[in-house]
């Protein structure tokens, strides 16, 4: 930290939010507000005479509110950059501090926060995690019991710098535990609270029992785990050298910690899972290994930096395996905790490679991007006519369309990612985007439908994932339906409503509509417009009558061939199921319908040029087969 | 109040409500003679006519101790118990009985030591109110011919 | 796609409530939480009972105490980090067994039928819905006469119906019975520890 305040290079911005981020890949715009802290960052040297002098007295939650501060403070005396801070809801304004500071004159009451406006290339988000807070499991006491500690608090006890110098000590009365409990997973594998493991625990609740032991050699520490997980390098060994130094390890996830009200010490209840039998174990001070959670401001920060979270509250990487580092915004990396929980190997391995991805995008003038971006046909936007619109700038998960009424949308070409589906929502037809035009789309449409359409079932596939499925489905050998016809879009939100109604215009015996799961778009938000969209067609084809199964919405990760192959062959046997006099019947009843909503369609420029292309194509190629 | 005098206590416990193996043992182990710990299976189990054998056999106090509402080992058990019990505690009542010779304690499963907080309570109590001399009228069981 | 014959666990799974059964990875919370090892009966264990419906030992899990003592308060429900009603896991389980013919081992509750008078009480107040009023072929003044009777497969032998019957018709038998229960409580007055002032 002291070497990184020194470079010359590094610009460390302490006690400083980001409330804005505006701009693109390369030329981000962020306005940070710089919180005054009452004392003048260019005066102070750090001396600590007005800590000194103050006479209020608070709890320090550096160190987990076991030790107090004074109101002019340093969280901890290695802070960086060394500046004290004068914290304004408990200071009673007697200006102590400022007759302390005297020639100096540091402190500075009417200090006032500072908006600042910076130019940056790239953002690295890496803000860490949080803990889970024991106190709502009312079955462990925490908080109620004062010899129950959390292993925060204890790492704060048995730091030479905390507030007992390293001596370890029961909150109660202050004497040095014999015994001691250290709980796994409170929180953590636990469908009540946080469903994921915790990653670290194991290995720290393992660290701070040896700590203790080498310190405390008769304590006699317990380990109440429900699996150890020791996966990484010299972790299993290190697990070892603990069972090796006596610390007593039960398989059993305690039910609930009584307390006895005089001695104050604590009766853990767990079974012991090896003997199959209840065991109730007398100890002086239990510490529980909560789980580690997002940080409660990551709303915030998710919605400042347009980043997206996966189910739990971590930021989502651009592709889990592929693109760990990346957010799904260019410019802008995840590295650490705030990403999904890991140690400190892998976040200083995430963090550095997080720096030489920014490291590219500084050192080049030149950003590639994929060409597949939408444009906007400013002649035909109703908005450049003075019409109130804005639904395409509403659809973008990446806020890459402007749109202000009288103007024409314009879409910022670096911030568009190709998901298409300000294209399909547009209603107006002024939008397309690149390779994916309504026109090329409609062409492969015709071609797949030409010949006995009423026997097809046409499949929207997007790029990522149900693709992805129908790959796999084909790779893993799984039988489904030949009369399948897949169609690639990159996103179920391209999927327009135009395209399913053309498709039942020229007969299509069934037309599938599928995507990604929600939480795993790679367009942020792209599946959830798509999904609307499919729901409003559902409805509309329930209210004409149309046979249901003939038009599924199925969502279809990239792993799951088995479902692509389950849903078209499901397909197949609805069709199946309906005579074909019938369905000949039905097709042709819907056809003025279904002609009369596709009909937009056809004002889309190029659309009659690209269909004229393809028809003559299929008359060249079935007249040289002939 | 003579010093001597101790006061005799029907402790009728629910088999499942005291969690902690210590406070079991004490139950019973250690518990003096003036006390008699009955163990039923369920607080609902509690019949008013043991209540009523136990008064009319002279017993100065009882204490009916179970799991505490939600908690109940049999669904609804002690529910059930405190509907009858209560009934029956206001009938004796009527009948001339003090109020707090018969004590409820529902003790929830972590309330390690409250079980014998809950017997110095009732035995306090009754030694401020003395003797039993209302309806302890009985030398043998209820429904017995003499 | 599976053509493996239906195994012990798909039966369990199969029978509403039992299906959470293979997200258990043996913590041992239910265990510690339930009341029933500590006190009564040491033998008793959810969770290796889930744990040998899983590895499709049906017979051993029939004859398990767990699935019989199970009373169903849901204590373990939600302290359980899965989720697991396991009550319904074991209910599945106990519904396997009376339908392989097997039955109950508990002593449960016990109508007299001389003395029932039918009046519904005991099946007002059973957590268990154990009782039911059913005609007997015995004739009184041209009706058959109505009683009490206990589904033993349901009977958790928890006393309520004991302590509210009026005519003491209904009881559980032994240690817990009224007369049982009575004499306990008369042997101690009459000890010569405590004086009878009456």
């Amino acid at each position: 930290m002291v070497d990184a305040a020194r470079h010359p290079k590094v610009d460390i911005r302490t006690y400083t939010e980001v409330e804005r981020v505006d701009g693109y890949v390369g030329n981000f715009k962020v306005l940070l507000r710089e919180k005054s802290r009452y004392v003048r960052a260019d005066r102070c040297n750090g001396c600590g005479e007005c800590a000194r002098v103050c006479p209020i007295e608070v709890p320090n939650y550096f160190d987990m509110n076991l030790a107090p501060r004074k109101a002019a403070y340093v969280p901890m005396s290695q802070a960086v950059p060394l500046v004290y801070n004068i914290d304004l809801d408990a200071c009673i304004h007697c200006y102590k501090c400022v007759e302390a500071c005297g020639k100096l004159e540091a402190i500075d009451f009417s200090m006032k926060d500072k908006l600042v406006w910076e130019d940056v290339g790239a953002i690295i988000v890496a803000t860490g995690f949080s803990h889970f807070d024991p106190s709502v499991m009312p079955e462990y006491g925490y908080g109620r019991y004062p010899n129950v500690i959390t292993a925060i608090e204890m790492e704060r006890l048995n730091n030479t710098a905390g507030p007992t110098a390293g001596n370890v000590i029961r909150p109660s009365d202050g004497t040095n535990p014999r015994r001691l409990a250290i709980i796994n997973c409170v929180g953590s594998r636990d469908k009540h609270f946080n469903p994921w493991c915790s990653n670290f625990c194991c290995m720290y609740g393992i660290k701070n029992a040896v700590l203790l032991k080498q310190t405390y050699p008769d304590m006699d520490i317990t380990i109440y785990y429900m699996d150890i997980r020791t996966p990484s390098k010299g972790y299993e060994e290190f697990y070892d050298r603990a069972r090796e130094m006596g610390i007593r390890f039960i398989q059993g996830r305690p039910s609930m910690i009584t307390e006895d009200p005089e001695t104050r010490n604590l009766f853990v209840h767990s079974e012991d899972v090896t003997l199959g039998r209840v065991i109730e174990r007398e100890y002086d001070m239990v510490m529980l290994n909560q789980a580690a959670v997002p940080q409660p401001d990551v709303d915030t920060t998710s919605s400042v930096l347009n980043v997206t979270q996966s189910p739990g509250g971590w930021f989502m990487e651009y592709h889990p395996k592929l693109r760990p580092i990346d957010s799904p915004n260019d410019g802008v990396f995840l590295a650490g905790a705030c990403q999904g929980v890991k140690d400190i190997p892998a976040s200083v391995a995430q963090g550095s490679a997080a720096a030489s991805r920014a490291g590219r995008i500084l050192h080049s003038d030149q950003w590639e991007i994929e060409p597949i971006v939408a444009v906007v046909w400013e002649d035909r936007c109703v908005s450049a006519q003075g019409k109130k619109c804005g639904i395409c700038a509403k659809a973008c998960p990446y806020g890459a369309i402007e749109y202000e009424q009288g103007k024409a949308a314009h879409v910022v070409t670096a911030k568009c990612h190709g998901c298409g589906g300000c294209v399909a929502e547009c209603p107006h037809n002024a939008i397309t985007q690149m390779h994916f035009t309504d026109a090329q789309i409609l062409a492969q449409l015709h071609a797949l439908l030409a010949e006995r359409p009423e026997e097809k079932i046409l499949a929207f596939r997007c790029h990522w994932c149900s693709y992805g499925g129908a790959d796999l489905a084909g790779v893993s050998h799984f039988e489904y339906s030949s009369n399948e016809r897949g169609l690639r879009v990159m996103c179920s939100a391209r999927m327009d409503a135009d395209f399913i109604y053309e498709a039942f215009r020229l007969g299509a015996g069934a037309v599938l509509y599928s995507g990604c799961h929600p939480q795993d778009c790679n367009y942020i938000t792209g599946q959830r417009l798509g999904a609307a969209r499919a729901e409003r067609l559902m409805k509309a084809f329930e209210k004409m009558e149309m046979t249901p199964g003939r038009f599924r919405v199925e969502w279809i990760s990239a792993a799951e061939g088995d479902k692509y192959a389950r849903v078209i062959n499901e397909m197949q046997a609805v069709l199946n199921s309906i005579p074909k006099e019938k369905l000949m019947e039905e097709i042709e009843r819907l056809r003025p319908e279904m002609e009369k909503r596709a009909r937009r369609l056809r004002e889309v420029p190029q659309v009659e040029e690209a269909l004229e292309y393809s028809r003559q194509l299929e008359i060249a190629m079935v007249g040289e087969e002939a | 109040m003579s010093d001597k005098w101790t006061p005799r206590i029907v402790v009728f416990q629910c088999q499942y409500c005291l969690y902690s193996e210590a406070d079991q043992k004490w139950m019973d182990t250690q518990l003096p003679p003036h006390i008699k710990l009955i163990q039923v299976p369920c607080t609902g189990r509690i019949s008013p006519l043991f209540v009523l054998n136990a008064i009319q056999g002279g017993t100065d106090g009882i204490l009916i101790s179970g799991c505490q509402p939600e908690k109940c080992h049999y669904k609804e058990g002690n529910l059930g118990a405190r509907r009858q019990l209560d009934a029956f505690r206001r009938f004796l009542t009527y009948l001339g009985l003090e109020e707090g010779r018969i004590r409820f304690a529902w003790i929830d499963v972590s309330e390690r030591g409250r079980i014998q907080q809950e017997l110095a309570g009732l035995e306090k109590t009754i030694q401020a109110m003395g003797p039993i001399t209302r309806l302890a009228t009985r030398a043998i069981p209820v429904g017995e011919k003499r | 796609m599976n053509h493996q014959p239906e195994t012990f666990a798909d039966q369990v799974r199969a029978i509403p409530g039992g299906e959470h059964l293979e997200l258990c990875y043996s913590c041992g919370t239910c265990v510690s939480k339930c009341m029933i090892q500590q006190k009564v009966e040491p033998e008793y264990n959810p969770r290796r009972l889930l744990h040998k419906v899983m590895i499709d030992l049906d017979q051993e899990a029939f004859a398990d105490k767990t699935t019989w003592l199970c009373s169903a308060c849901d204590l373990c429900y939600p302290a359980c980090p899965q989720q697991i009603h396991i009550s319904k896991v074991i209910g599945a389980i106990k519904q396997l067994a009376v339908e392989a013919g097997l039955t109950t081992y508990l002593q449960t509750a016990v109508v007299n039928e001389l003395t029932c008078v039918a009046c519904g009480l005991c099946v007002e107040v059973c957590p268990y819905e154990a009782i039911t009023l059913v005609e007997t072929s015995v004739m009184f003044r041209g009706k058959a006469v109505t009683v009490a009777r206990v589904d033993p497969n349901r009977c958790m032998a928890c006393g309520l119906c004991a302590a509210s019957c009026r005519s003491a018709s209904i009881g559980l038998v032994d240690k817990f019975s009224n007369e049982a229960v009575v004499a306990e409580l008369w042997d101690w007055i009459r000890s010569p520890v405590v004086e009878v002032t009456a």
